[in-house]
């Protein structure tokens, strides 16, 4: 049996609005990226904004997984039967694990290629992570944690070279562009931990909230300071 | 040492010598102030004029090259961009 729901119930909903959220900020970034790619007709540019969109894809599948659960169970809560019950969570199952599947492969497959546009790769290298992803896709289906242990680790060593960036170039939008994916990189350790309580699924998606709007108060700023720039 | 410049790179020069002037440059500063060659300014010019980013004018006995709101628009998004390359490290 694979564990879909990590929410406790008067958080249902609410981790739906924080990942919508999520995925605003991380398509108005991916959407810049693409518009600097047609113009500039950057690779890392192109990769930038394929990473961004892989991720916004990852919440967009687990925001669609939970609104899913949470109507159909809420829903069939106000029918009460007990034989409706069973047949609408037996339908929805399906949907969710593959769904789940589909969140986790995005993320990763995102993260990595993020990582990849700062630690160039060989292509064997590219298939030797490709076969770790997957692995960790399949395991993470009964431990859990491996999914978030891998994410810490991909969004921490992404988190460190957008510091060394700040530390060469001195930029406030860098350094705040390095806080933000580290808080989003702390969240990851809660979300780890979400089988010991529930709770922590709740601290983990404050986390990432407070993380993404950094983000977007990050992208505000450089497209501010880039027309500030112009005027002087 | 800075690598070649690209298409995108001179087009910018060009664009920030006209507003650096006031919205209005002569061809041959403007030749000068972006460091082309004659020929390679012409072919760029035209690209501009097509692009609507700036309009030939004259004034009295001279040339003049002046910005249009477009081109404005098109250097404040260059420069976003180039913000935007410098605070990912990209």
């Amino acid at each position: 049996m694979v564990q879909v729901v990590f929410s406790p119930k008067w958080f249902w909903g609410k981790d739906i609005l924080i990942d919508s959220i999520a995925l605003l900020v991380l398509l108005l970034i991916a959407i810049f990226a693409t518009r600097y790619y047609r113009v500039k007709k950057s690779r890392k540019c192109l990769y930038l904004a394929l990473s961004f969109y892989l991720i916004a894809l990852s919440f967009f599948s687990k925001i669609l997984i939970n609104f899913t659960i949470y109507y159909r169970v809420l829903h069939t809560q106000v029918i009460g039967s007990m034989g409706y019950t069973q047949v609408v969570l037996k339908s929805s199952e399906i949907l969710s694990v593959s769904g789940l599947f589909l969140y986790r492969l995005f993320t990763l497959l995102g993260l990595f290629m993020l990582y990849s546009i700062y630690e160039k790769q060989s292509k064997a290298n590219i298939i030797l992570m490709m076969y770790f992803i997957v692995i960790s896709i399949f395991f993470s289906k009964e431990e859990y944690y491996i999914f978030y242990l891998t994410t810490f680790i991909f969004l921490g060593i992404i988190s460190n070279r957008y510091y060394q960036n700040y530390k060469k170039n001195k930029e406030k939008a860098s350094g705040m562009l390095a806080a933000s994916f580290s808080i989003i990189t702390l969240s990851q350790i809660f979300f780890m931990f979400v089988n010991f309580t529930k709770h922590f699924y709740v601290v983990g998606e404050i986390i990432q909230l407070i993380g993404y709007i950094a983000l977007l108060v990050t992208f505000i700023k450089v497209l501010k300071h880039g027309r500030e720039k112009d005027k002087d | 040492m800075e690598g070649k410049r690209t298409r995108i790179d001179i087009i910018e020069d060009m664009l920030s010598s006209i507003i650096n002037k006031g919205g209005r440059i002569k061809p041959t500063h403007m030749m000068y102030k972006s460091n082309m060659s004659h020929s390679q300014m012409k072919s760029y010019l035209n690209d501009l004029v097509q692009k609507e980013l700036v309009r030939k004018v004259k004034d009295g006995n001279y040339d003049y090259i002046i910005i249009t709101d477009e081109g404005y628009k098109f250097v404040e998004k260059l420069k976003q961009m180039r913000e935007f390359e410098k605070v990912f490290g990209l």
